[in-house]
This record gives structure tokens, sequence and C-alpha cells, in this order.
């Protein structure tokens, strides 16, 4: 049994480091592109990179943000328009950018997110939050 | 490149072979050590099945029994089938790796099987594909043609 213990260890160390440095990553690239800007707009709207590859984004990020309702989403393809993917340091499908009306990043959400969660972030860029005000709340 | 239609479910049943296969492996050699074939089988199995998916074989079990007596139903999504081939060849790969260590050091063998196992429970349960996300990195820097 000595030598499946061993393994499991092994594994399971290597699954909690990758997953620590995922959480650092996301972090890190959270932090690099929290107030990048973007076009302005009447109300806050949401970036959706997507591609053609992204299973998820059809299967539970579409959907998600079909709940929404009227919000405004702009739909990025982050492979043919490489240049807005790497201003928002997207290095994962889906992304969604919760953008303020006047145009600056709110909340970055690398993976899929909940139509829930999408819902709280839009709430907080209609109240004008600004990011370093959400990040300490 | 034009979207097809993917059935989701013979990829659910895809990675469900596979970790019932390495938990099977992984138990089942601590009471009976040739169970470890297993493994090697499986690495074949899946580099088989990435480079002609008439012969995956926990797909067409799928296609072939569990979806005509509806025991399984089909889950159509529009869908691209690279990327999940690209992620079962890539696990083909790192059981290739892991059958080469299995007798002289079964410890990183058996490490690296159950890591594709998780990686497979992960896509099961979470829908997240690690091997898909590698696809995208590799098409986003231009390495592979990715859309």
């Amino acid at each position: 049994m000595n030598t499946q213990l061993w393994a499991l260890a092994a594994a399971g160390t290597v699954v909690l480091a990758a997953a620590g440095l995922e959480a650092y990553r996301a972090a890190r690239a959270r932090r690099l592109a929290a107030g990048t800007t973007s076009a302005p707009a009447a109300e806050p709207y949401i970036l959706y990179f997507t591609g053609d590859n992204c299973t998820v984004c059809r299967t539970h990020q579409e959907p998600a943000l079909a709940k929404l309702g009227s919000v405004r989403v702009d739909k990025v393809d982050a492979v043919a328009e490489r240049e807005l993917a790497d201003r928002f340091h997207v290095y994962t499908l889906p992304t969604t950018v919760v953008m303020t009306a006047d145009g600056r990043a709110l909340h970055v959400n690398y993976g899929y997110a909940p139509a829930n969660k999408l819902d709280r972030q839009l709430a907080e860029a209609r109240s004008g939050l600004t990011l370093e005000q959400t990040a300490t709340a | 490149m034009a979207l097809t239609t993917v059935d989701h479910s013979a990829l659910k049943v895809n990675q469900t072979g596979i970790v019932a296969t390495v938990l099977v492996a992984f138990i089942g050699s601590y009471f009976y050590r040739p169970l470890l074939v297993l493994i090697p089988l499986l690495a074949v199995v899946l580099l088989v099945g990435t480079f002609a998916p008439q012969l995956a074989l926990f797909k067409q079990f799928y296609f072939k029994v569990l979806k005509p007596r509806g025991i399984v139903k089909p889950r159509p999504v529009q869908d691209r089938p690279e990327p999940h081939n690209f992620a079962q060849g890539l696990g083909g790969v790192f059981l290739v790796i892991s059958s080469v260590f299995l007798l002289p050091v079964p410890v990183i063998g058996l490490a690296l099987a159950l890591l594709v196992a998780v990686l497979a429970f992960v896509n099961l349960a979470f829908g997240y594909c690690l091997g898909c996300q590698i696809y995208f990195q590799l098409g986003k820097r231009g390495l592979i043609r990715a859309s």
C-alpha cells in the first residue's frame, strides 16, 4: 500500500500546487487588468471573451449571460482580437469583464462566471463604485 | 472553422471510463499487481481514439450500447471536436509516460495516472477541460491552427 499512498500524496501535492498557481495567476491577471479602459457607454456593460474552441462558453457562460436580460454584452473572439485580449490579460476562456459606463474594467472573471455573480458586479458598476472600493469591500 | 454538433454525453462517458479504469488499476494493483496493465492499455485506447475516433472504445460503447438502449441520453452541443480530441490525446501521452515509469518507479507512474484521472474527473464534474485551455493557448500563440 506504501506505493499507492506515496503516489496519492504526490498527485495531491501536484493538484494543490496547480490550484495555488492558478489562484495566484488569476489574482495577478485580475490586478493587471483592473482599471483597463475601453469604450464608454450609456450603461455598464460586459466584455465577453470567447472562442470557437471554448465549450464551456456555449454550455455554461452564454446561458448565464442570456439570464442577465437587456445588459449589453460585447462578444470578443480572444484569438482573432488578440490585442484586446492581451490588454485584459485573458489567459483562459471564457473571460468576462464588467465595464462601468465610463469604460473602466470594474471586475474581471477568469473562467465561468454565473449569472448571479455578474448581476452583483453589474449592480456595483451601476452604483458607481470604484475598483479600489470593490477590492477593499 | 465551422462549428459542428458534438454529443457531450459521449465525452462524459469517455471521461467516466478514464476515471474508472485508473481507479481500478490504482486500487486493484494493491491486491493484484498485474492490474497495472490497465494503465498502458488505457493509454493505447486514448491515443487510438484520438487519431481514429471510430475506434475510441468508450465513445463507441456509448454510441453502440448506452445510447441505443436509452441508458444515457444524448446531449448534442454546437461545438468543435478538435479541443476535446487534443485533450484526450494529451491524456494518452501522459498515460504513456506513466506506463514507462510504472515498473521502475511505480510511485511516479501511478501519480501521473492519478493526475490524468483527476483532470478527467474535473472535466466530468465541472466542465473544466485543461487540455482545451492548452489548445486555446497554443492557438493564441499561433502554434496550432485553433480557429
